[in-house]
């Protein structure tokens, strides 16, 4: 059988922290783009750390300019975006190195990004990073963890495919 | 079909926010909406949130929304609005 005959009959995805910290329902967030699930479900991490991790194997389908969000498209279709902090767009891209680039190919744990995460603090923004799907309409169910502590490849959603 | 086409003024561009609403927005219409960054000539499909993010639309950047379908006058009129107002 061969791997595309394999994902056809895959049922479920997962979605893996891509950081080490406090994985908390993305309701928490207070922004509404996110919290009002406008961008689709998912989690929010609090990171402990600035080392960002790829969430699934997939492919980088979005690199934000300013480097404070990437876009993840697995092999399953699932659109995996992660967005570190709260309006750190206005940064435009200061404090972030990103390791990647648009149309790269990832594996599942692949460092993709890192935040000087007291430096976003102390310049008054929120580090608090949603993680979900775009996409949330095109599966069964998307569903997110209970609350808990993460460490970096924890399983955080998992999608009904 | 309709199209309408936009400068973008947002310092910020195209980026999660409005990226959602406008897809949101788009997704309200029975028509088929397509968004192109005329910059780089890419294209996508005004619905889904990561295609749209992925044109990497910035500050000064011409986008084309080409729009069809029955309620393509309504979904046009309403569109450029939005731009106007969000971007």
């Amino acid at each position: 059988m061969g791997l595309f005959d394999k994902i056809l009959k895959k049922k479920e995805a997962e979605v893996v922290s891509p950081a080490a910290g406090r994985c908390v329902s993305i309701k928490k967030v207070p922004d509404p783009t996110f919290g009002e699930e406008i961008m689709g479900k998912g989690v929010a991490i609090e990171p402990a750390d600035g080392k960002f991790y790829a969430p699934a194997d997939g492919v980088v389908s979005t690199l934000f300019p300013t480097l404070h969000a990437i876009g993840i498209t697995t092999p399953e279709g699932v659109e995996i975006l992660l967005h570190v902090g709260l309006d750190t767009v206005k940064l435009n891209g200061k404090h972030f190195t990103v390791h990647v680039k648009q149309d790269d190919q990832v594996k599942k744990g692949d460092l993709i990004l890192e935040a000087d995460l007291a430096a976003i603090a102390a310049e008054g923004y929120q580090t608090i990073t949603p993680v979900l799907v775009c996409n949330t309409p095109d599966f069964k169910e998307v569903v997110p963890v209970a609350e808990k502590d993460v460490a970096a490849g924890d399983v955080v959603l998992q999608i009904k495919l | 079909m309709k199209t309408v086409e936009y400068v973008v003024a947002d310092p910020l561009g195209l980026h999660a926010r409005p990226a959602g609403l406008l897809v949101k927005k788009a997704a309200a219409y029975k028509s088929g909406v397509t968004l192109k960054n005329a910059e780089t000539g890419r294209s996508a499909d005004a619905k889904r949130i990561m295609g749209v993010m992925s044109l990497g639309v910035k500050k000064g950047n011409r986008i084309e929304l080409s729009i069809e379908g029955e309620d393509e006058d309504t979904a046009a009129a309403e569109l450029k609005a939005f731009l106007q107002e969000n971007l």
